[in-house]
């Protein structure tokens, strides 16, 4: 049986070694779908490498066996996908959204939801220009988010098979992706646009209205949840012409499966940012936390999964080990990184990830039990923090920092993402009582030395 | 028309039974990337850069869909002692096996990093990969351990100990399963999808009892092996393998790569299990002419195509180092004129 070795962060060729010593019974023992032919993927980096995904030469894993069956899994989703349109399974494409849709179609037997808009981590997984060129030439401007990558996919139909359904959320949503979702509507996709409205809060200037607040702290007009149980009511309808079927029933099923995995998360985040040394590294838990989205097109593996990964992180805490130096400086990370290599780079020049705003609150957050589900759902997507001001965004970040345990900073900002262009300026500025690094992430194998240099200059400094 | 895909998500989706937009094509283009280069064959497999490099032009010259980084079978059974000559424009010649000199007991096992040209095999993957990994696989041809174990032997001396010393036989090819492996943890490291090729288990060389007895089960664990990695693993037995056509499948290989058979007889005996390349006379390749060989092509792309479990449109064996360009293009022209599914 194998056996976890001291924590540290490994390389591919480590990995590789490594694998030498993990039997072919627990290779075995893994499987997406329960399927003994295709469904094995506790595979080294190394496979995924030999498949074209060369940023995996340069990065840097975990190495419990827990780690591996992560890396394993998320790389496999695009076989999966196929795999599941093969045996029958519908594919359901949410987008835009990110975690509500795909709970509603989980409610609906043998339907697999997933999100093409993750195609905009493929470039820089691969160090690959190809699926950036093809949306080029198929008209997005370059000065567009690398989210146009998906527009290359739904081109090319060879990372997702074509989904039998397709939600895009329009509104107070991404609006680069917005547009490129519009150009997808145009090569003859048929999509199920829902509107998402935009979280305002109180003002003299509004007729008055009954207000609440989400479970987060976001104020929003009451009203709001109404006008999304229509919304979500139209997804259901969809479905259930899609599917000849229908039961709430499932629908509270889901809710309380998805619930599971977000409770897990947030165990795992607490485990992780609390502890004295950090027990596992901040590019397995930004995957970690976009799991929680669809659980990578099959949830109960994914559940399993994370319960292994929560047993690994409560072992290392209770021995009081980790995979980072015990005085690493404590950061928050705001907005994803497309790049994943910067999350690796930022860990080996002395920092720690110890809070993240990856822009899915509403995918981490519980979703009420007990409730009608719609309603439920609707109080649920309240908690995104993509469809309200800045403002709220940055008094969000900011409870962490006043809470002592940040010292500093790192807000990402994509090439071309127009929300980020201005939105990263004014978080920089707003946030009065603590050390902000802004980062323009660059076009894939664009991270400089000079990059490097203002990130080590930042921890040297916070230090 | 046009591709819509790239090499490296065409073969990603034939190895997941998806039909891509057109069938692979991959000829065995191995040391015919020097020709089209312009170098002297030494200077092609004693350099990984060089190697690379011309397989790199050769891709772009032809575009077809896979690299090959291969020069000849003895790669390593050299890595293990035995000695080869190198002629500035000819393949390397095995000189003095291994085995002449050295007991089995004596070889030791090659360090894929500083033995013989093996670092060579490697800095050509890795070249190759940094270059155009992301769009296009990088086949790293590995010698089967029953051809390996010919290499370390005098031939002769080994095909009759197969049949009067089957347990010297079987520890020859064992170790040289061993060293097969070992080069494969660095193949696969460097990004290379490791191919196994094994011509010399041919029943053009051997019996089918001898193959069943030998090559066989070495074929096997060398899979079983790089399954371990969940890599879909092509096997490649050159001259005519019609008589073992059934045992195939016994080695697990996902994909079966055929010379000298009938296309049609492979297809029923093999195409519901493994997906099958070939095959293409690579005699034609060399001497006919571009107008022959398309006729001929098509012939053989149609009735295959829609082999069950997928095809590749592929030569039967190399592509003769000087054979003229003019009729690579046509057999690459012809699969893409003729090699649709997605219409």
């Amino acid at each position: 049986m194998y056996q976890d070795l001291t924590p540290e962060k490994i390389s591919l060729r480590e990995w590789s070694r490594q694998f030498r010593m993990v039997g072919d019974s627990e290779i075995r023992q893994f499987k997406y779908y329960n399927n003994d032919e295709w469904g094995i993927y506790l595979s080294p980096p190394a496979t995924f490498m030999v498949y074209g995904s060369r940023q995996l030469k340069k990065l840097k894993f975990d190495n419990s066996l827990a780690a591996l069956r992560l890396w394993g899994f998320t790389f496999n989703e695009s076989e999966r996908l196929f795999r599941a349109r093969q045996s029958g399974k519908r594919i359901i494409a949410a987008m835009g959204d990110l975690g509500t849709v795909p709970v509603i179609a989980l409610a609906f037997p043998d339907c697999i939801p997933f999100y093409p808009d993750c195609t905009w981590w493929t470039p820089f997984f691969n160090e690959s220009t190809v699926l950036l060129d093809k949306a080029s030439e198929l008209g997005t401007p370059e000065a567009s988010c690398f989210v146009r990558s998906t527009l290359a996919a739904f081109h090319k139909m060879a990372y997702f098979p074509k989904p039998d359904i397709l939600f895009a959320s329009t509104g107070a949503s991404c609006d680069d992706y917005s547009c490129i979702m519009q150009m997808v509507e145009d090569m003859g996709y048929e999509l199920n646009w829902l509107e998402i409205p935009f979280r305002r809060q109180r003002r003299s200037l509004h007729v008055p209205e009954e207000h609440t607040v989400a479970e987060s702290g976001f104020e929003y007009p009451k009203r709001f949840e109404t006008y999304l149980v229509d919304e979500y009511k139209r997804v259901w309808q969809k479905m259930e012409a899609l599917t000849g079927t229908g039961d709430l029933e499932d629908l509270n099923a889901s809710i309380e499966k998805n619930n599971r995995i977000r409770r897990l998360v947030n165990e795992i985040k607490d485990l992780t940012q609390t502890a004295a040394v950090a027990p596992f590294p901040a590019l397995e838990m930004m995957i970690i936390e976009f799991g929680n989205l669809y659980g990578y097109a099959d949830i109960d593996e994914w559940l399993d999964i994370l319960k292994m990964i929560k047993q690994t992180i409560a072992d290392r805490v209770e021995k009081g080990i980790g995979v980072l130096a015990s005085d690493a400086v404590p950061l928050a990370w705001v907005t994803p990184t497309a790049d994943p290599l910067l999350l690796n780079i930022v860990e080996d020049l002395g920092g720690r990830i110890v809070a993240t705003e990856y822009v899915i609150n509403q995918a981490l957050t519980t979703i009420e039990e007990g409730i009608e589900p719609f309603h439920a759902l609707a109080r649920s997507f309240m908690n995104a923090s993509l469809i309200g001001s800045t403002e709220e965004r940055v008094r969000q970040i900011a409870r962490g920092v006043d809470s002592g345990k940040i010292a500093g900073v790192i807000i990402t900002n994509m090439l071309g993402c127009s929300h980020c262009a201005m939105e990263t300026r004014l978080i920089e500025e707003k946030l009065k009582n603590v050390p902000v690094l802004a980062i323009d992430i660059p076009a894939p194998l664009g991270i400089t030395a000079q990059l490097r240099t203002r990130i080590t200059a930042f921890i040297e400094m916070l230090r | 028309m046009n591709d819509m895909l790239t090499s490296r998500e065409r073969f990603g989706l034939l190895v997941i039974d998806e039909q891509p937009d057109r069938c692979n094509i991959m000829p065995l283009i191995t040391s015919h990337a020097a020709t089209v280069k312009g170098m002297k064959l030494r200077d092609y497999y004693t350099n990984g850069e060089n190697m690379a490099r011309a397989q790199i032009a050769t891709v772009e010259k032809y575009e077809h869909d896979a690299i090959s980084i291969f020069s000849e079978v003895g790669i390593i059974a050299e890595a293990m002692g035995s000695e080869f000559e190198y002629p500035e424009n000819d393949l390397p010649i095995l000189r003095t096996p291994v085995l002449e000199k050295k007991d089995i007991e004596e070889i030791k096992l090659p360090s894929p990093r500083a033995d013989g040209r093996l670092p060579v095999y490697l800095e050509a993957i890795e070249y190759a990969y940094a270059a155009l990994g992301d769009r296009i696989p990088i086949l790293a041809y590995i010698p089967a351990p029953f051809t390996t174990a010919m290499m370390l032997s005098d031939p002769n001396k080994f095909l009759i100990q197969t049949i009067r010393e089957p347990s010297r036989v079987e520890s020859i090819v064992d170790r040289s399963l061993a060293a097969a492996i070992e080069l494969c943890y660095h193949v696969i490291d460097a990004g290379g999808l490791p191919i196994i090729v094994d011509p010399l288990a041919s029943s053009s060389v051997v019996s089918p009892k001898t193959y069943r007895q030998y090559a066989l089960p070495s074929e096997r664990k060398l899979v079983d092996f790089l399954h371990r990695y969940d890599l879909d693993i092509i096997l490649h037995i050159c001259g005519d393998t019609s008589p073992i056509l059934d045992l195939l499948p016994q080695t697990r290989a996902d994909l079966i790569s055929i010379d000298q058979v009938n296309m049609q007889q492979a297809i029923d005996k093999l195409s519901s299990r493994v997906r099958i390349i070939g095959n293409y006379d690579t005699s034609r390749l060399a001497f006919s002419t571009p107008e022959d060989i398309e006729a001929e092509v098509r012939y053989m792309v149609e009735g295959a195509l829609h082999a069950k479990k997928g095809y590749i449109a592929a030569t039967g064996c190399e592509v003769p180092i000087k054979a003229p360009e003019k009729n690579v293009v046509a057999f690459i022209d012809t699969v893409k004129e003729v090699g649709w599914y997605w219409v």
